[in-house]
């Protein structure tokens, strides 16, 4: 149940795109564990390209409301961290 | 975590800089100044002013505010204080033109204008260095990029400093000065660190971090950048002691000038290896129009900077050093700072436009605010004019020179058109655009009412279920 909620949530993501590049949050590699609970608590993890992103607050509140828009999750708990830091050889091979 | 937000006058810095630019272009199309003036004449100096702060370091300072910030991850110190500085610095330069005008006998007035624009001057300027050190000394650890702006900082004061020394000697107010010969051994390293120092290694430090960014190329690490810091510190250090030489009673000379230009053309060179191998190493495989125009500013860098020591070790003539001069000012900073405009503007319109709406349905790219492939031909005139003039100093033709300025006036004011598209959000379709009443302002960043939404999203719950 919850790995394919996870899942879901990730597919859900793709469609958070980064406005500089038009590829999504998960392609570029910002998104570092979605992790949902039995419940349907889903507590994500993920950074930006640098510390203190102008962006940093939209992109987590729009990864925030995307995650909740999928049936079945019942809260969503976003946590932007910096450790590691993201380095460009996370993006997804094109 | 506190987030950096919009600077709310940057766009007027820009706005105010890129005026600036467009009446130095036009004053040199006119003929004013050098070379139909000889360098020292008020016709002159009120050209290089107009450029060097109206121009370059009111750009500069309007993008510090905006990206010293973000990359330090600390809110701005004393954001306040941003329109009280562009006040007293546009204020100061009209005042130091004023003055010059003065010198030159073109109005009447008191030769007192030029202390008075030296006091608002250096108001200004000490305003932004409290508000860019204070936020650079917030942030836990002092990093490589601080070092940058800190050292460019303590330059932009010896340079303000000592061009306040120079017009209170100027207005004949000067005799408690006593008997320092500031003028004119003084004004070679006056430009030297007003240029190299503020200007040049700042830009240095911001593009470090910034191409890091735009071209998604991994950073490089700090062994590698430490010597551009240390070499372009020796060789500003050496320009501040040759400008405070004559305050011991030493000859300052054309060797600590040779000297301190060699060591900014080391950091350079070493400076230019490194953004070379971010263009060579970047993940975004498609240059966007910023980085593309970037690259005849970093050839101008090259030449002007190689060749500028050595001009002056040889005494090559007044023409060979203007010609150089010029192509650093107009080609190398003016060049990188006119396309870097471009895209910190269509940044920040796209995030008081759109970065409330991300996630929630498409939206336009950063990219798509601005007119291509018709800004890439502004630049073009822009660069093809820079050289043509450069070319001109050089061989000490006037009117060469003057018409050689029509192609970067127009492309400045094709950049400058676009710029004005961008934040009217031209390039975007209709349906896209938001209604007039939330369309961002020329001049103004709605910093107020886009705050990013503080990340209160724990726990947040939206189920739709």
């Amino acid at each position: 149940m919850s790995v394919k909620l996870e899942r879901l949530v990730e597919i859900a993501l793709r469609d958070v795109l980064d406005p500089e590049m038009g590829r999504s949050v998960v392609e570029l590699g910002l998104i570092y564990a979605i992790a949902a609970a039995p419940g349907g608590a889903v507590a994500i993890t993920m950074t930006t390209t640098t510390r203190g992103c102008p962006l940093a607050g939209f992109l987590k509140e729009a990864v925030a409301r995307a995650a909740g828009a999928i049936e079945g999750v019942t809260a969503v708990e976003v946590a932007l961290t910096y450790e590691p830091a993201w380095e460009p050889a996370m993006i997804a091979a094109e | 975590m506190p987030m950096a937000s919009l600077s709310r006058w940057t766009m007027s810095y820009f706005a105010a800089a890129l005026a600036f630019l467009i009446a130095a272009e036009m004053l040199a199309f006119s003929g004013a100044g050098y070379p139909t003036a000889s360098l020292a004449e008020p016709a002159t100096l009120v050209i290089v002013h107009v450029v060097a702060i109206g121009w370059l370091s009111l750009a500069m300072a309007g993008a510090l505010l905006q990206f010293v910030p973000v990359l330090v991850s600390r809110p701005l110190a004393f954001p306040q204080l941003a329109l009280p500085a562009l006040v007293a610095l546009v204020a100061g330069l009209l005042l130091l033109c004023a003055g010059f005008a003065v010198l030159a006998g073109w109005i009447e007035a008191p030769l007192e204008l030029l202390p008075l624009a030296a006091a608002s001057l250096l108001m200004g300027f000490s305003l932004i260095v409290v508000m860019l050190a204070a936020t650079l000394l917030s942030s836990p650890s002092v990093g490589m990029f601080a070092g940058f702006v800190l050292i460019g900082l303590a330059c932009l004061a010896a340079t303000a400093l000592s061009g306040s020394a120079f017009a209170t000697i100027l207005s004949g107010r000067g005799d408690w000065l006593g008997s320092v010969v500031l003028l004119p051994d003084g004004l070679p390293f006056h430009a030297l660190l007003g240029f190299g120092g503020w200007l040049g290694l700042v830009a240095f430090g911001v593009s470090y971090r910034l191409f890091v960014m735009f071209m998604m190329a991994p950073e490089p690490p700090a062994r590698r950048i430490r010597p551009v810091v240390l070499l372009a510190g020796i060789g500003l250090g050496l320009a501040g002691a040759g400008l405070v030489a004559p305050i011991f009673g030493r000859e300052s000379g054309t060797g600590i000038a040779v000297a301190a230009l060699g060591m900014l053309a080391l950091a350079s060179a070493v400076y230019g290896r490194d953004i070379l191998t971010l263009y060579r190493v970047r993940r975004r495989k498609a240059l966007e129009i910023n980085m593309l125009a970037s690259i005849p500013a970093f050839i101008a860098l090259g030449i002007g900077i190689a060749l500028l020591p050595i001009a002056v070790a040889t005494g090559a003539g007044e023409a060979t050093i203007a010609a150089l001069t010029f192509l650093l000012a107009f080609g190398w900073l003016g060049g990188l700072t006119l396309a870097q405009l471009v895209k910190i503007v269509s940044f920040m319109t796209w995030l008081e436009t759109y970065a409330p709406r991300l996630g929630r349905g498409p939206a336009p790219r950063v990219g798509d605010l601005l007119a291509m492939p018709r800004t890439g031909w502004w630049f073009a005139l822009y660069f093809g004019g820079t050289a043509l003039a450069t070319i001109a100093l050089a061989a000490g033709a006037a009117s060469g020179f003057r018409w050689a300025m029509l192609p970067c006036l127009l492309g400045t004011l094709g950049v400058v058109a676009e710029l004005v598209r961008v934040r009217r959000l031209s390039e975007i379709k209709a349906t896209d655009r938001p209604p007039a009443h939330e369309r961002p302002w020329l001049l103004l960043a709605r910093a107020d009412e886009r705050k990013p939404p503080h990340v209160q999203h724990r726990n947040a719950a939206s189920p739709r279920a």
